[in-house]
């Protein structure tokens, strides 16, 4: 079985990955952390190296500088394919990578914290807005369920066809379950649409 | 004992943009745009006596990716492994293709295509997860 046009004469699989979005706090890190096959591993890139271009940095450490982190995991599906997930903040600071965040990315999973729904807000904007398929979890901080999916759905104002999966982000069996319910989101849709070329 | 799901903080960001920046040799940007996060990057192990030589006059940070790479690893991973932002990576990556001595593999652009991506491809992800 083959995934792609393999005109890379090594033995190097091919990567994708989904992005865990979400604003801050609701669990990102941790569902990262219970899924993946290593602890989560942490990379960080120059804001304003991004941001501000490519002309000077000279004396760059004059200025006063941020960068911005990123935590991901990985989960080795075969010897020809290998999965990352990629913790993505919802601030819009971020925003100048998500390019390269949603290069080969198959879909996203947004993570609510139901106390806090308005701090996810700003993924589920982003993804509906680039039509990137993406499934909401509802991390139930200490199993508190003081909403309904109903109620939910409706603070979200979320699209009918979006699943939205209850989980904990720290169960492993409950993350992976919210991923399966990407998978399959992303199946179903596959299979009302026309096959599309993936290039 | 630091855990590590407990982030560790920007504070020294300003001090280390230095030693970056002279690695690459004052370089801010990679020529190559191609480089991804999760573009698998794998060394080649039979590399020319010449390549040898220029990778002994490299960076010892070039000489490291080079020997992390003896199995595919993304960029990102080899950015997290190194400690080093993923735009400075990408240019010591890009060194290394340069002078023959690492080969890609890019992801498929599924989102930009505005795609799904094929069932095969999902499948194995999604047996893959089953086995987790
Ligand atoms: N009780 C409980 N605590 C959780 C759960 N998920 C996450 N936490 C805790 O909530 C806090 C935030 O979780 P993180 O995984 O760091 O959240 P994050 O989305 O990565 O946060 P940022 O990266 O800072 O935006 C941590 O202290 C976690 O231990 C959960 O399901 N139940
Ligand atoms: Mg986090």
């Amino acid at each position: 079985m083959d995934y792609a046009i393999s005109d890379h004469g090594d033995a190097a699989p091919l990567a994708v990955k989904i992005l865990i979005a979400g604003g801050f706090g609701v669990g990102k890190t941790t569902l990262v952390g219970a899924v993946s096959e290593v602890a989560p591993l942490r990379t960080e890139e120059y804001l304003t190296h991004a941001s501000v271009g490519v002309d000077d940095l000279e004396g760059v450490s004059g200025k006063s500088t941020t960068t911005v982190a990123l935590d991901f995991g990985r989960i080795t599906v075969n010897s020809q394919l290998v999965l990352y997930l990629f913790g993505t903040p919802g601030q819009e600071r971020f925003w100048f990578m998500w390019n390269d965040l949603v290069n080969g990315a198959l879909g996203a999973v947004v993570l609510v914290d139901t106390r806090r729904l308005d701090v996810s807000f700003a993924s589920i904007d982003f993804f509906e807005s680039r039509g990137i398929p993406f499934v909401v979890g509802v991390n139930c901080f200490h199993g508190v369920k003081d909403r309904t999916q109903e109620e939910i759905r409706r603070a979200l104002d979320l699209d009918p066809q979006v699943p939205l999966v209850l989980c904990d982000a720290r169960d492993r069996t409950a993350c992976r379950d919210v991923l399966l319910a990407l998978i399959d989101h992303l199946m179903a849709a596959r299979s009302h649409t026309a096959p599309h070329p993936v290039a | 004992m630091k855990h590590w799901t407990e982030g560790f903080d920007d504070d020294d960001a300003d001090e280390s943009l230095v030693r970056p920046y002279t690695i690459t040799g004052g370089r801010t940007t990679s020529e190559r745009n191609d480089l991804t996060l999760i573009t698998l990057v794998t060394a080649i192990s039979e590399v020319s006596s010449e390549a040898e030589r220029r990778l002994r006059r490299m960076q010892p940070e070039h000489r490291t990716i080079f020997a992390l790479c003896k199995r595919p690893l993304a960029v990102a991973e080899v950015a997290s492994a190194l400690n080093l932002p993923v735009s400075v990576t990408k240019i010591l990556i890009g060194d290394l293709i340069e002078t023959g001595q690492m080969r890609t593999r890019p992801p498929l652009a599924f989102a930009q295509a505005g795609g799904i991506p094929d069932m095969t491809i999902l499948e194995a992800v999604r047996d893959g997860l089953r086995n987790l």
